[in-house]
């Protein structure tokens, strides 16, 4: 271990792979919102029930696949680069947030949705005003579970050429280079940690204090 | 890349193919043996006490964090461990805590306090209760986390070929280094059907062992 290659790895190489990392999770877990939610919402409407256990069935499978058998798996089809990773991360980062937002709705009592429609509030309304407020904790949940795994599979993404940390611990793995190594592992551990710890905590404020479980 | 270059390829490096399989499967095999050794036990007693569930759960959920390659990458610089199995193995067992310890737990913390307090009443002894009562009803929560783990370690082991493993991730390693796409896509495919084939059937025995009236409809 030398100082000078620890230095040259934190303040030269770290702030670029950071910036290329947080990128990736970032829009990664941005789309996957934008996607799944509203497939969750969908899908959890009574008229269309029967399209999610299908549509669940297909994600569980492609949960099972490896992250590194995506991100190979990606690359003929896709190419090299950023935006194939992205792709191939935002598959698997689907399913979490899906089956929360399913779980989430379901999981209102009806006695809440009764009194909310006997109010004369309308369909729209009650998913808007009743439904998804109170699912929001566990959303969240699913969300925290997709971006610590995206912040995870990043790392291996530097294989297809998307860089970030994985850039970093590639390069120590085949200059042995410790340094390299500890710099780029440990900012991607701390990262995946601060990262969960935020939406925990962001899980813990959104939901009401009756609601809270411990 | 078309079927031929796939198929050409498979039998061709068939005999490479096995002896990557076999290194495959003993390192899961290791990894979990070890883990349900170590963590069952561990999920059982973290029952007796909320404060140090509370803490291990925490240290364990933390763990689980901590990208793989990551973990892996950290290993390696510890001399204790180096390139090789042993930082495979370390790394496959810390990542099993979670899944296993909080199924053991969440299982046995599920069990209905009245039927272990009828269990009481008749005269049953605090192992026995155990034994005989609140392993098998939360036997499907933990094995669902079984389940997970095992899914899981099977992914996570293909990456411990970048320190040295000699395992199907090799082949997606040397396919990416030397742009073979039938050679990358052939071992992503392997490890994406045992990881699959796997999860179906463990998902099969699941479904099994769970007493008709525990069913959960998930």
């Amino acid at each position: 271990m030398r100082w000078e290659n620890f230095r040259f790895a934190l303040f030269e190489k770290a702030p670029e792979a950071l910036l290329e990392h947080s990128m990736i999770v970032v829009i990664t877990i941005t789309i996957a919102i934008l996607i799944s939610v509203p497939l969750g919402v969908f899908l959890s409407r009574p008229k269309y029930k029967k399209f999610g256990l299908v549509t669940l069935n297909i994600l569980n499978l492609l949960q099972a696949v490896p992250g590194i058998a995506v991100i190979a798996l990606a690359l003929p089809i896709l190419g090299l680069g950023m935006k194939p990773a992205i792709v191939a991360l935002l598959f698997q980062s689907l399913l979490p947030i899906v089956r929360n937002t399913i779980a989430g709705l379901l999981g209102v009592s009806s006695d809440v949705k009764e009194a909310a429609s006997g109010m004369g509030m309308s369909q729209r309304r009650i998913l808007w005003e009743v439904e998804l407020p109170l699912a929001i904790p566990i959303i969240l949940s699913g969300i925290r579970t997709a971006t610590v795994y995206v912040v995870s599979i990043g790392t291996l993404a530097s294989l297809i050429g998307a860089g970030g940390l994985g850039n970093l611990i590639m390069g120590g793995l085949s200059l042995f280079r410790p340094e390299y190594l500890l710099v780029g592992a440990g900012l991607g551990a701390l990262m995946a940690i601060f990262l969960d710890r935020m939406i925990n905590y962001l899980e813990y404020r959104i939901t009401p204090p009756g609601m809270r479980v411990e | 890349m078309t079927l031929t270059d796939f198929v050409n390829f498979l039998v061709k490096n068939s005999k490479t193919i096995m002896e990557y399989s076999e290194n495959h499967f003993t390192l899961v095999l290791l990894a979990v043996g070890i883990s349900l050794l170590i963590w069952v036990p561990v999920g059982l007693l973290l029952t007796k006490s909320d404060k140090w569930a509370a803490r291990v759960l925490a240290l364990a959920n933390t763990i689980f964090c901590i990208p793989s390659l990551s973990m892996f990458a950290i290993l390696v610089t510890i001399p204790m461990f180096g390139l090789g199995r042993k930082s495979a193995l370390l790394a496959l067992v810390l990542y099993a805590m979670m899944p296993l310890i909080r199924s053991v737990y969440d299982g046995v913390k599920n069990v209905d306090r009245n039927v272990i307090e009828a269990a009481r009443g008749m005269g049953m002894s605090t192992k026995r209760i155990l034994v005989e009562i609140l392993v098998p009803l939360g036997m499907p929560i933990i094995f669902a986390g079984f389940r997970i783990t095992v899914v899981m370690t099977t992914g996570i082991a293909a990456i411990a070929t970048y320190i040295g493993e000699r395992n199907l991730g090799r082949f997606i390693q040397e396919g990416l280094v030397r742009s073979n796409t039938p050679m990358m896509v052939t071992g992503a495919l392997i490890i994406s059907i045992i990881a699959i084939g796997l999860d179906t059937i463990l998902g099969m025995i699941e479904k099994r062992i769970v007493p008709k009236g525990l069913r959960v409809s998930r």
